[in-house]
């Protein structure tokens, strides 16, 4: 057979002809349908810890569920922009999905049934769960009576202190029961060490800048930006009072310093912690975890103990941050992506390992009596740091969740700076915010309530 | 006979029609990812998202809402602000170091060219958290080891330094990559100018000013413009360096705001509009750079 033209009469020569070979092998690796082998479930998540315990803990449900395979993706901070574009075009989201309690706001926006999460209460009530978790905690992720997730943690909160230097201070933390009692206790630790006229140790060290601490005080007291039915109560006397008193810390008492670099895990604010410059801080159990890996050579200095009350007898304790799981709408077999829920959520073996790398208590409460719980934490000077997580577990206080969180915690980091630095009174501060975030709800209120609704026609 | 004619007809159709589609993949490429997404956008700033599987006709409302939105017209002015920041320092400061490294007397210039063009190299993401420590308040290398104003200054948590510092940084970053373009301009300069103004007598500054500055005006206009367009475009440094704008949204920039309103607020509409109010804003700046510069007179 004669080759009918050769090589040197494709146009363009040989170069071009190869260029058009490659490109058409590519076509076909690009294109050609994947392999595929009993049931995939995508699992999109945003954190390496995580990452890392999934990897090790996916083949034991692999093996549990023979012709299920499991894909865990970590994309890191990029994977909302993802979710969201995926869920935005109607294709490519996960099956499975990890969110953090900031970013799960935007994805609760619009009508109800168009939210891209399962409800997944009718599960959790069938099988029983909900009496077995710590319902408070279901909160950040449930919006009008719809549960999108459930709870990876609990997120309490205690006071973390450098035991040391507080009583050469002369003050015994373990005695400090309300926030008077800080303030006192803060003004003696409160010092100038070398008689140069500055101040060289803080008692606390508190974000001034993001809504971070101050919302832990405001949860602490029962407040909260939003109310169970999505009503704006930033403006409430509580939450004005509470910044009263945050504000109160830095420029009446001047026992906080606010936070060295953008937040409480920057080096720059390890730093401090290690030449003494700050004496205490809020702390999360996800905080005690970061600081174990970021200064462990502090070790046996720090202890703990539950956060200032604000009246005798109140609740010792807030909660900071949180992740949830959910199934996406897109999800083809919701029930075997709720077998792996259960699985990376509910098993106790996986529980007690995340504890250990981790420091994150569950909101499961079966699980709580397990030893390790109660284990001495050497990064303590040997305080069981668990048992006091979950003694004060019982008491987190709700955090309601809503679709514009996103804009308001945006406008509340505003808010609190501004009222810190004096521009505003928190009252005023507080009582423009709530304007604000009022406004931009009604104006899309206004907007959906009537007018051409142009439906993407997607599932 | 005929079958051989055919043959030859689709070969000499083919050599006409092969360039086009040799330079098909671009313009498939520019339609699918550059066209569409600009046409839908436009489109876009004139509905708002209702959730995630719906929009809804909102008219010019993005627009005049976007006008009245102190947080934008912030945004707006610290954009601009470092923009005019790297026209007065940043620029002078590229091309000062490209006389300096075209001079005679300097020595090690190789390595020097290198060095001052080294910070480009280095992904904005770490320069950010670099600088972050460097203008820490208390424990940063600037505060801790020069006295400046004899005071302890706020680089990231005072709203007025903010942006200076955000300045400073990209000062750091892009001068040595602007200096690049001018040592090349400066290199393309004939000799021979410099000698006959030195004939006739002209100082230092007298043929860099007749003869240094008119013969780069093409680099400088260039430099100008591609700087101004990146200037607005500023996201990554100040995310990073002020933690998404902080503190009270000082450090906040126009695409910044965009990328919260789009990514984080789920406004897509509003973020559509802000991307093509900035696009008419850098069209506006670019167009009126290059005719003052000149670039538009015939030569």
């Amino acid at each position: 057979m004669r080759i009918p033209y050769d090589l040197e009469s494709f146009p363009l020569g040989k170069g071009p002809m190869v260029m058009l070979v490659l490109f058409l092998i590519s076509c076909f690796f690009i294109f050609a349908p994947a392999e595929e082998k009993g049931e995939n479930l995508e699992f999109w998540i945003f954190a390496n810890t995580h990452y890392e315990e999934y990897q090790a803990r996916i083949p034991i449900f692999e093996a549990q569920h023979p012709d299920v395979n499991v894909k865990l993706i970590n994309y890191g901070g990029t994977m909302y922009d993802k979710l969201l574009a995926a869920l935005l075009s109607g294709f490519g989201a996960p099956d499975v999905v990890e969110v953090e309690i900031t970013p799960i706001g935007r994805f609760l926006k619009g009508a109800i049934d168009e939210i891209g999460f399962v409800d997944l209460r009718p599960r959790l009530e069938s099988e029983g769960w909900m009496e077995k978790l710590v319902v408070s905690r279901l909160t950040p992720w449930s919006y009008r009576g719809k549960i999108f997730g459930i709870p990876h943690d609990l997120h309490p909160v205690v006071l973390l202190y450098l035991d040391d230097l507080f009583k050469a201070a002369g003050v015994e933390m373990t005695e400090i029961e309300t926030w008077d009692d800080f303030i006192n206790a803060g003004k003696k630790a409160t010092r100038d060490l070398d008689g140069d006229g500055k101040i060289d140790q803080y008692a606390i060290v508190l974000d001034n800048k993001t809504e971070s601490d101050y919302f832990n005080l405001l949860l602490q007291r029962g407040g909260g930006f939003f109310d169970v039915d999505g009503n704006v109560v930033i403006d409430n006397e509580i939450a004005i009072e509470t910044l009263a008193f945050f504000t109160s810390l830095f420029n009446e008492h001047k026992i906080a310093t606010p936070v060295y670099g953008t937040w409480h895990g920057d080096p720059s604010n390890f730093a401090a912690m290690q030449d003494g410059k700050i004496l205490s801080v809020l702390a999360p159990d996800w905080y005690v975890g970061i600081l174990k890996s970021q200064v462990p050579q502090m070790a046996g200095k720090w202890k703990a103990i539950g956060m200032p009350a604000w009246e005798v007898g109140s609740r010792r304790t807030t909660t900071r941050g949180g992740t949830m799981i959910g199934i996406t709408k897109q999800c083809k077999n919701p029930d075997l992506a709720w077998e792996l829920l259960k699985f990376a959520y509910f098993d106790k073996a996986g529980l007690i390992n995340r504890y250990e790398t981790t420091r994150i208590i569950p909101p499961l409460k079966d699980a709580w009596d397990a030893p390790i719980y109660k284990e001495p934490d050497a990064y303590l000077g040997g305080q069981p740091l668990g048992e006091l997580f979950i003694e004060l577990a019982p008491d987190l206080p709700p955090r309601y969740q809503n679709p514009y969180w996103s804009e308001a915690a945006d406008l509340l980091n505003d808010a609190i700076f501004n009222a810190v630095t004096e521009k505003q009174t928190p009252r005023e501060a507080l009582t423009e915010l709530a304007e604000k975030v009022r406004s931009i709800i009604a104006k899309d209120q206004e907007r959906w309530g009537e007018g051409i609704i142009d439906e993407f026609g997607t599932e | 006979m005929n079958s051989e004619r055919n043959r030859y007809n689709f070969w000499h159709q083919q050599q006409k029609i092969a360039p086009y589609l040799f330079i098909a993949p671009f313009y498939i490429l520019f339609i699918v990812f550059m066209g569409y997404p600009l046409i839908s956008s436009l489109i876009m700033s004139f509905y708002e998202m209702r959730g995630f599987q719906s929009r809804i006709f909102v008219g010019i409302s993005n627009f005049t809402d976007l006008l009245r939105d102190p947080i934008f017209w912030k945004s707006l002015w610290n954009t601009t602000y470092f923009a005019l920041g790297t026209l007065i320092l940043q620029l002078p400061i590229a091309l000062g170091l490209a006389i300096l490294l075209n001079a005679k007397f300097v020595k090690g210039k190789n390595f020097l060219r290198l060095a001052f063009f080294a910070p480009v190299l280095v992904a904005g993401v770490f320069v950010a958290i670099i600088f972050n420590l460097i203008f820490d308040q208390r424990a940063g290398l600037i505060n801790n080891e020069f006295i400046l104003f004899g005071k302890e200054i706020g680089w990231l948590s005072k709203g007025e330094y903010v942006m200076p510092a955000v300045i400073l940084t990209g000062v750091w970053q892009w001068a040595g990559f602007n200096m690049i373009f001018f040592l090349a301009g400066l290199q393309g300069i004939r000799q021979e100018l410099y000698e006959a103004a030195a004939v006739d007598g002209a100082n230092w500054w007298q043929s860099f000013v007749h003869i240094t500055l008119p013969s780069l005006r093409p680099v400088i206009a260039f430099v100008v413009v591609v700087s101004m367009i990146g200037s607005f475009q500023l996201f990554d440094l100040p995310y990073i360096l002020t933690n998404g704008g902080e503190p009270a949204d000082a450090g906040s920039t126009i695409v910044m705001y965009l990328y919260k309103n789009g990514f984080q607020f789920m406004r897509l509409g509003y973020a559509a509009t802000i991307g093509w109010v900035l696009f008419i804003i850098i069209a506006i700046i670019s167009i009126a750079q290059l005719k003052l510069l000149g670039i538009f007179r015939e030569e």
